[in-house]
């Protein structure tokens, strides 16, 4: 899952020759192998060089707090997404929502690398909602759609539809 | 900016060394456990900074990490590779361990349970002559992991001894001014024991519960 990820990040990012990657232990944690330097170990890290290679490193976040900001939302991917206990999937969905209430990306008015990696790593949740679930967790599905629709961004995932048709209270009219 | 921790919580020390070490400004709060600070939050978080913008951070290692990069260069590759390696592989064996020695009594099994990252850190910097995990400098990946072990390593009756270069290791970073102060204003002197009140309050580590059976929540 982690390996087409990244494969998916790197077309985004227009890298012309695709890197060799390996996994390693039960968690197949990603390895990418370099020739003249020693391995790189582990999602985020690997995908926030990929953005430095690309020369992206607005993607990585704006001075030191913005880029604080992105680490915060890659740093709860990895640790609170990914592996969450099926139980924990609706405060995951809650937490979200309230904090997307007021921004368009998890940066806020910046795309980053951070709605990437926890646009992949919540995709499963997401297809698995019902409609008024989507609709409970309305700040989730309006940024989803979002990034889905993100130049490029998708590849390896399908489209989901997260959000009615918002006009239907034209009727009314 | 203002940063809030409590006491007996092994992530506040990370992030108080973080901040002794680097001498950034900002003010400290300790509070309870059951404290809510971070809005969009629905369980209390803690440690959590408040950054000059009004946002929050609330993971831990995000926390050093924006400290030591206000001060100082971007943190490396290498650095960022051992700060995710903490958090996602040290971390939920440790809080095993954790569980194990402060609530179970079971002391004298933590040792078998943290071979496995112990021989990885061990490793790594035998193989390596630098004097710290990254090169000659101390960075946040010292202060993050020697935070995340000093709780089990400093207590003697462990028996954590078999790792000669993570011992040497841990002993240089415990030299640098600052972490031994961090450690004693959320440990309070009193060592594991500390913790209790902080364990209780967290669900109990998912594998000692058998991660491969079936979820019956029927």
């Amino acid at each position: 899952m982690a390996l087409r990820e990244l494969a998916s990040l790197e077309k985004y990012l227009g890298l012309k020759k695709p890197n060799k990657y390996s996994t390693q232990g039960d968690k197949k944690v990603p390895v990418l192998q370099n020739n003249n330097a020693p391995p790189l170990v582990g999602l985020v890290t690997i995908a926030c060089h990929l953005a430095k290679e690309a020369k992206r490193p607005e993607l990585l976040g704006d001075g030191a707090e913005g880029r604080a900001v992105v680490q915060q939302w890659l740093e709860y991917r990895v640790t609170k997404l990914d592996g969450h206990a099926k139980e924990d999937t609706r405060s995951i969905l809650k937490d979200l929502n309230l904090y997307l209430q007021d921004k368009v990306y998890l940066a806020g008015n910046q795309f980053t690398l951070a709605d990437v990696l926890m646009y992949y790593g919540i995709h499963a949740i997401v297809l698995d909602l019902a409609v008024q679930e989507k609709e409970q967790y309305v700040n989730v599905a309006r940024w989803f759609d979002h990034i889905q629709h993100h130049p490029g961004v998708r590849h390896h995932l399908p489209p989901v539809v997260v959000l009615r048709n918002r006009l239907y209270t034209s009727r009314h009219h | 900016m203002e940063l809030f921790v409590g006491e007996g919580n092994p992530h506040c020390l990370k992030v108080l060394a973080a901040l002794e070490v680097t001498g950034v400004q900002c003010g400290v709060q300790f509070i309870n456990h059951e404290e809510k600070v971070v809005p969009f939050l629905s369980r209390p978080a803690l440690p959590a900074l408040l950054l000059p913008s009004r946002q929050h951070l609330f993971s831990p290692n995000t926390i050093c990490r924006y400290m030591f990069e206000l001060n100082g260069p971007e943190s490396s590759n290498q650095c960022n590779q051992w700060l995710e390696w903490e958090a996602t592989v040290l971390q939920p064996v440790l809080f095993r361990a954790l569980h194990m020695a402060v609530l179970q009594g079971k002391g004298s099994e933590v040792a078998k349970v943290l071979q496995g990252p112990l021989n990885v850190l061990d490793q790594s910097l035998g193989k390596g002559s630098t004097t710290y995990l990254t090169g000659e400098a101390l960075s946040v990946a010292d202060v993050v992991l020697w935070g995340a072990l000093h709780p089990v390593l400093s207590d003697s009756s462990l028996a954590l001894s078999a790792h000669q270069s993570v011992k040497a290791w841990f002993d240089r970073v415990a030299a640098v001014r600052g972490c031994q102060s961090a450690a004693q204003k959320v440990l309070q002197g009193k060592g594991l024991e500390a913790m209790r009140s902080y364990m209780q309050k967290q669900p109990a580590p998912q594998s000692s519960q058998g991660r491969d059976a079936q979820p019956c929540n029927s």
